[in-house]
């Protein structure tokens, strides 16, 4: 499929006098992995209920699929899974009996392969023992796992989940990330929020960026990075030498003094010093460090973290916004 | 792209809107249905003119149709709880506690609540069977009338009266009263029924406004309109309506308006009626297994104990020990006051009674708003479609006293 | 295409029902409105007849009759028992799945909103029947059991064949059912309103009550032929001879007249509502 999987222009929702999502123009590419990132209440959930029809939005339009949501909602959900805000079960169901239920709700779905797709998602997410127990009895993780069961009883052309490795042991993890590659690999367009930066970094293709309602920014994983500030952190015991070498070179060094590496060392411990780099290519610096009889013990120059560009994007604050 | 959002933002709206559309519209058709109904019921209909002789005539005449209907009684007296009332005035009937004056006086409870209290009831009549069912709330109390006499059975009490007239005897009473009556008819010359009917409706002029009022539609069925307009301001009675069936001539309604008032403090009604032979089986009982059962059989009186009577009547004999118990009347037409004297209902009934009537100049008033009755110290009963003033002065007129 | 789509809103409707009905809520209500009839027979069992005049109607016949178990039964459990059960079953349709958080999963499978709704209230109504049923097939057991069975005494005087005595205590059943169907589409539309399901659960069992208490006061007699509860004793008529179908007319033309109001409202509430929980 060509073209965007998900695309909205102006979408916004405002609860009373809050605007919870202010005009984002999202456009999710058909075939990508995209991690939908921000801070909590910055309007990543809110966004998933409006392109899923759940929630009505205050102005702007979605199209999902190619489809105008949410007058499509019969027609092109059938082709969406979802996890929206955490998995949800009748308590005193069976994880099979919930998802048979859901099954029976998609009217797309025939009644007769109905215990075979149940049993298949189940398998697919690792359930399949406690198929039959009450969802009561399932653990935190056991119930993300079944929630993303029913996101996959039918083949999907969209999969929309809203933090799914939120409660999963490391394997249940793994197993997410493999899913999703798999999932994607066939064509899927998977659409993810989460927090941990370090899982979208492995999986994501493309990321957006939310903050307290608007879409600060969004496009591929590369150049998302790229556009951040490439830095040096240099290891030596010349601190001194190295920071007037670096600022002699046009570089702006981080900290007024380089932070020790291991605390109460030797004299010469090796310290950490780390610069922005600007346009000075990395070999120069090093030629320059040597030259000037700098001891460089290691010497790495790379673009900044997700999460530094993270930070950058939506503030150091801890407090939610709004 | 400004443009793309106000649209889809319109749509939204409208969308929504729509959704509420079904909400709006739904008590709407509601309260049309629910006005246009009825209005259908009271469309115009119209009947070909009759004079009120011609409809008085017209509905004696009509032969009494079989059919089967419900009739809706509403009755807004102002009555105080009748259970009460009658009570007292049954066991004051009577000489106390005995089996027979208990159930007497359960009887008048009966009938005073069947004929005065607000209910709806089904109506089967064909010939000479009928049945009244009264529909009660979780019970039901029939009047069935066939070949076996009179059955009354209330299911709340399980109980059943059986009121029969010896057939035999009334055969016979008949036989020997044209017999020995054969030369006094021959005298006398017979009118006919038109006369007759004239002549009624002539002196019910007198006294009364017979007009004929607007055609409606009473239980689906075109219906002329009689109307009784007391002319003595002096009674209670504001006016007397009858529909009566342009069809078959039977009375499909009768309501009784106060002087004054805007709706009827009474009224009878069919609301729904068919003209035909209702199934023989709604006609038939049998008391069934576990009800008391009363038996009632009326005496039929022989010839000439019905001359002793009539000659007792005729001459008036005070001296008569059973006249005592006899009601007197009081003026003439719509402000006629009956009175009982003393001994027809024994001592004022303290009590029950007291607690439905008011104290007044000379005893105590039992006031509704179409009859008044004056139940006066000295144990007499003075009641009428009158006024309290009416009564009291009809008690203490010295015709009333010298009757005594 | 059709038939397809047909058959899997059956589908939805049977795993509704599944759902219902295996749920141990629902059988404990169910299991309570049975010992309502269960009740009354072993009391008059151990106790003997009350006689007559006092407790409910047809009380003192069933020591004659076992089959007026189930009819005393209904008249116990109509005022009271039945909305009761109604409004925990109809409360809960929409609101209980918002608590759970179900509803967006639902209607993201998706069961479309207009869909799940009919859906919710078929499954009320079916849960309706199978009160009334319960109520009247416990209690002709139960009197089957403790008492003697015969021909059955009409309210007219007239007395029926047990086995018409029994097709009368269905038309009851069925009557009671239609006389409930009102107040569910009423506990549908308030389940829509919340997203906590005790709240309409407990508002429509109110509105029960209310409707009764306006029933009683002579005062709103105005009001009277506009209540859900007008004709919830008509079923008294199907006791009489000739039955007396008017009143069953009525009590239909009435409760479809809420079905209309309260289900057109429950439409236009959940076909905009956002859905957050
Ligand atoms: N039902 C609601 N009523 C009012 N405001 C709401 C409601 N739901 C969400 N909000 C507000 O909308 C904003 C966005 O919430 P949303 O759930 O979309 O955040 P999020 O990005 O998903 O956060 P998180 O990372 O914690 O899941 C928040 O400020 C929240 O307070
Ligand atoms: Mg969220």
């Amino acid at each position: 499929m060509t073209g965007f999987a998900i695309e909205t222009a102006g979408l916004s929702k405002r609860f009373r006098a809050q605007m919870a999502v202010d005009g984002i123009d999202l456009a999710v590419p058909s075939g990508s992995v995209f991690g939908f990132l921000g801070p909590n209440g910055s309007g990543k959930t809110t966004t998933i209920r409006m392109l899923l029809g759940l929630v009505a939005a205050s102005s702007g339009s979605a199209r999902v699929l190619g489809t105008d949501m949410p007058r499509g909602v019969g027609s092109v959900l059938p082709r969406v899974g979802a996890l929206v805000e955490g998995p949800a079960f009748l308590p005193f169901l069976s994880g099979a009996a919930n998802l048979r239920r859901f099954d029976a709700a998609d009217r797309s779905a025939g009644g007769r392969s109905r215990p075979a797709r149940v049993a298949d998602a189940l398998d697919r997410v690792g359930l399949s023992h406690a198929a039959d127990k009450k969802v009561h009895a399932y653990s935190l993780g056991m119930k993300q796992r079944l929630g993303l069961a029913n996101a996959l009883l039918v083949p999907r052309d969209l999969l929309v989940l809203d933090e799914p490795t939120n409660g999963l042991d490391p394997q249940g993890t793994r197993e997410v990330r493999n899913l999703i590659r798999s999932l994607a690999g066939d064509g899927t367009t998977v659409f993810v929020s989460s927090h941990l930066l370090a899982e979208v970094e492995q999986i994501c293709t493309h990321v957006g960026v939310m903050r307290a309602g608007r879409l600060v920014t969004q496009g591929t994983l590369d150049d998302f990075r790229s556009t951040g500030a490439v830095s040096v952190r240099l290891q030596t015991p010349d601190v001194a030498d190295a920071r007037a070498v670096l600022a002699r070179l046009g570089l702006t060094v981080d900290a007024p003094a380089g932070t020790p590496a291991r605390a109460g060392g030797p004299a010469d411990a090796t310290r950490l010093v780390t610069a922005r780099l600007d346009a000075t290519p990395p070999e120069a610096v090093v030629a320059a460090l040597v030259a000037a009889g700098v001891r460089v013990r290691g010497f790495e120059a790379a673009h900044a973290s997700l999460e530094q560009r993270f930070v950058e994007l939506t503030g150091e604050g801890f407090d939610v916004v709004q | 792209m400004r443009d793309q959002s106000s649209r889809t933002q319109n749509s939204t709206a409208s969308r929504t809107f729509s959704r509420w559309i079904p909400a709006i519209v739904a008590p709407i058709v509601i309260g049309v249905g629910v006005i246009l109904v009825p209005m259908q019921a009271t469309a115009a209909v119209d009947l070909p003119d009759k004079t009120p002789a011609e409809l008085v005539q017209f509905a004696a005449e009509s032969p009494a149709q079989p059919l089967s209907g419900t009739i809706e009684q509403r009755s807004e007296l102002g009555l105080p709880d009748l259970s009460g009332l009658t009570g007292a005035l049954g066991g004051a009937g009577g000489d106390g506690s005995s089996a027979p004056a208990a159930a007497s006086s359960a009887d008048l409870e009966q009938l005073l609540s069947l004929a005065l209290g607000s209910h709806t009831a089904r109506v089967y009549l064909d010939g000479p069977n009928a049945r009244l069912q009264v529909l009660d709330p979780l019970a039901e109390r029939n009047v069935y009338r066939n070949a076996d006499g009179v059955w009354i059975y209330d299911s709340a009490e399980k109980a059943a009266t059986h009121i029969t007239v010896d057939q035999a005897a009334v055969e016979a009473l008949k036989a020997e009263l044209q017999t020995g009556h054969a030369d006094a008819g021959a005298g006398a010359e017979m009118p006919t029924p038109e006369a007759m009917l004239d002549q009624a409706l002539a002196r019910l002029d007198e006294s009364t406004a017979v007009t004929v009022g607007t055609d409606a539609l009473v239980a689906g069925r075109a219906a002329y309109e009689l109307v009784l307009t007391p002319r003595d301001s002096g009674t209670l009675v504001g006016q007397i309506s009858v529909a009566i069936d342009g069809q078959t001539g039977t009375a499909l309604a009768a309501s009784v308006t106060a002087r004054g008032a805007d709706t009827p403090a009474f009224s009878i009604a069919f609301t729904d009626v068919t003209f035909a032979a209702p199934d023989p089986a709604v006609f038939a009982f049998t008391p069934p297994a576990g009800t008391a059962v009363t038996e009632k059989p009326i005496p039929v009186p022989t010839a000439a104990e019905l001359q002793q009577a009539k000659a007792e009547a005729g001459s008036g004999d005070a001296g008569s020990v059973d006249s005592a118990a006899k009601p007197v009347l009081h003026g003439t037409g719509w402000t006629t006051v009956v009175e009982l004297p003393a001994g027809a209902l024994g001592a004022p009934a303290s009590g029950p009674l007291d607690t439905v009537t008011q104290p007044v100049d000379g005893g105590r008033v039992l006031t509704t708003s179409l009859v008044t009755v004056l139940f006066t110290s000295d144990g007499r009963a003075f009641a009428g479609a009158v006024d309290v003033a009416t009564l009291q002065a009809a008690a203490s007129a010295p015709a009333a006293s010298s009757g005594r | 295409m059709r038939a397809e789509r047909r058959g899997s809103t059956a589908a939805l409707f049977g795993s509704e029902l599944l759902t219902l009905f295996r749920r141990r809520r629902t059988v404990a209500l169910l299991a309570a409105l049975a010992l309502i009839p269960v009740l009354i027979g072993v009391a008059i069992r151990l106790a003997g007849d009350a006689g007559s005049g006092r407790g409910p109607a047809f009380l003192d016949q069933i020591t004659n009759n076992g089959l007026f178990v189930g009819v005393t039964a209904i008249i116990v459990a109509i005022p009271l028992f039945l909305p009761l059960t109604i409004g925990v079953v109809a409360g809960d349709t929409i609101a209980g799945e918002a608590s759970h958080g179900t509803l967006r999963y639902l209607l993201i499978a998706p069961a479309g909103r207009l869909r799940l709704l009919a859906v919710k209230y078929l499954s009320a109504g079916v849960f309706c029947l199978a009160a009334s049923l319960t109520v009247v097939v416990v209690g002709t057991l139960v009197g089957w059991a403790l008492f003697p069975i015969g021909p059955v005494t009409l309210l007219s005087g007239s007395t029926v064949s047990v086995g018409e005595g029994l097709l009368r205590l269905l038309g009851i059943a069925a009557y009671v059912c239609v006389s409930l169907l009102g107040l569910s589409a009423i506990g549908l539309f308030l389940s829509t309103l919340t997203t906590v399901p005790v709240g309409a659960m407990a508002a429509t069992a109110i509105l029960a009550v209310v409707a009764q208490i306006i029933g009683a006061l002579p005062q709103l007699d105005w009001l009277h032929p506009w209540l859900f509860s007008e004709h919830w004793l008509g079923f008294a008529d199907l006791l009489r001879d000739p039955v007396q179908w008017a009143s069953f007319a009525d009590n239909a033309l009435l409760q479809a007249g809420y079905i209309l109001v309260f289900g057109a409202l429950a439409c236009g509430r959940f076909l905009t509502k956002d859905i957050l929980s």
